[in-house]
């Protein structure tokens, strides 16, 4: 029953996150840099992470990134998604395990916004072998600590009231 | 929001900031360029830097005037003109991407262009 619920929950988020990127990719560009998005599916890998785990967080990423593929149907899409979404969890997993302590969810979530851009542009770099997209990295670095600040807060939000009521959903 | 997120946004904006500030200076402006010769607002020629092309002497030769414009490593100037003021002959070389030389009366310019790289990112995204 336990684990039938946590894989309901976790289909739910997959959900969610796909709701999130399609509604995102339907917004015109908030930021001036173009190739910036909010990243507003970032929170729910970030709450999987804090709430079930490294494993289940992956396993979120690359379903969400998968099925937006499919949902939008452009392939070229998927690689830039999949490799930003595996390397700004990695980068989340491990600034959260090690140095929660220092960085709050904010910080987590600017170091993934950080390392979703850099993997997104060396993707782009490697796709069109020319190595000097890098110059556009710090305009997205710079608009990562925007996106970042507001998923780390939203994140923030709801990790507070997840947790109170997860017993309840799970024990 | 603790002392570390503060601190870790402040050293993203300075170290991105300097980074954008290296990159206008040197990599972004310096990969790329070609010149442009306009005539009356009509682009006639463009011209990339090339090794064989330094030292080269190109006329150009319109309804209005007559320029002669040396080619230099990398950099571009007007070393004669049939116009009274002689401007675009005393302004020199220019070699950075934007850089211009007018030639009012002859209405000739000639400006360094560069192939910008947020356009190739336009690019591919589409």
């Amino acid at each position: 029953m336990k684990g039938l619920r946590r894989l309901v929950f976790l289909a739910l988020l997959v959900a969610i996150g796909l709701g999130l990127s399609i509604v995102e990719s339907m917004m015109p560009l908030p930021f001036i840099a173009p190739g910036a998005k909010l990243g507003l599916s970032n929170i729910v890998i970030l709450i999987t992470l804090v709430v079930f785990g490294f494993k289940d967080a992956l396993t979120t990423g690359v379903l969400k990134s998968i099925l937006f593929a499919l949902a939008t149907g452009s392939i070229t899409s998927l690689f830039y998604s999949l490799s930003g979404a595996i390397l700004s969890l990695i980068a989340m997993y491990l600034v959260y395990k090690y140095l929660s302590n220092i960085f709050s969810l904010v910080g987590v979530s600017i170091f993934g916004a950080m390392a979703h851009n850099f993997a997104q542009v060396l993707v782009a770099s490697l796709m069109m072998s020319n190595i000097r997209i890098f110059s556009y990295l710090p305009i997205l670095q710079l608009t990562s600590i925007f996106t970042g600040y507001f998923v780390g807060l939203v994140s923030g939000y709801t990790v507070n009231n997840l947790k109170k009521s997860i017993n309840k959903i799970f024990y | 929001m603790t002392k570390g997120d503060k601190l870790l946004i402040l050293t993203i904006i300075v170290v991105n900031v300097l980074a954008l500030i290296f990159i206008n200076q040197s990599l972004f402006s310096y990969e790329e360029k070609y010149i442009s010769i306009q005539v009356n607002g009509e682009e006639i020629k463009t011209i990339t830097f090339d090794d064989n092309m330094i030292g080269k002497t190109i006329p150009i030769k319109s309804d209005y005037g007559y320029n002669l414009i040396e080619i230099g490593d990398g950099k571009v100037r007007v070393i004669e003109a049939d116009c009274p003021d002689q401007l675009d002959v005393k302004q020199g070389y220019i070699s950075k991407v934007g850089e211009i030389i007018v030639c009012l009366p002859n209405r000739l310019v000639v400006e360094i262009k560069g192939v910008g790289v947020e356009t190739e990112i336009d690019g591919i995204s589409r």
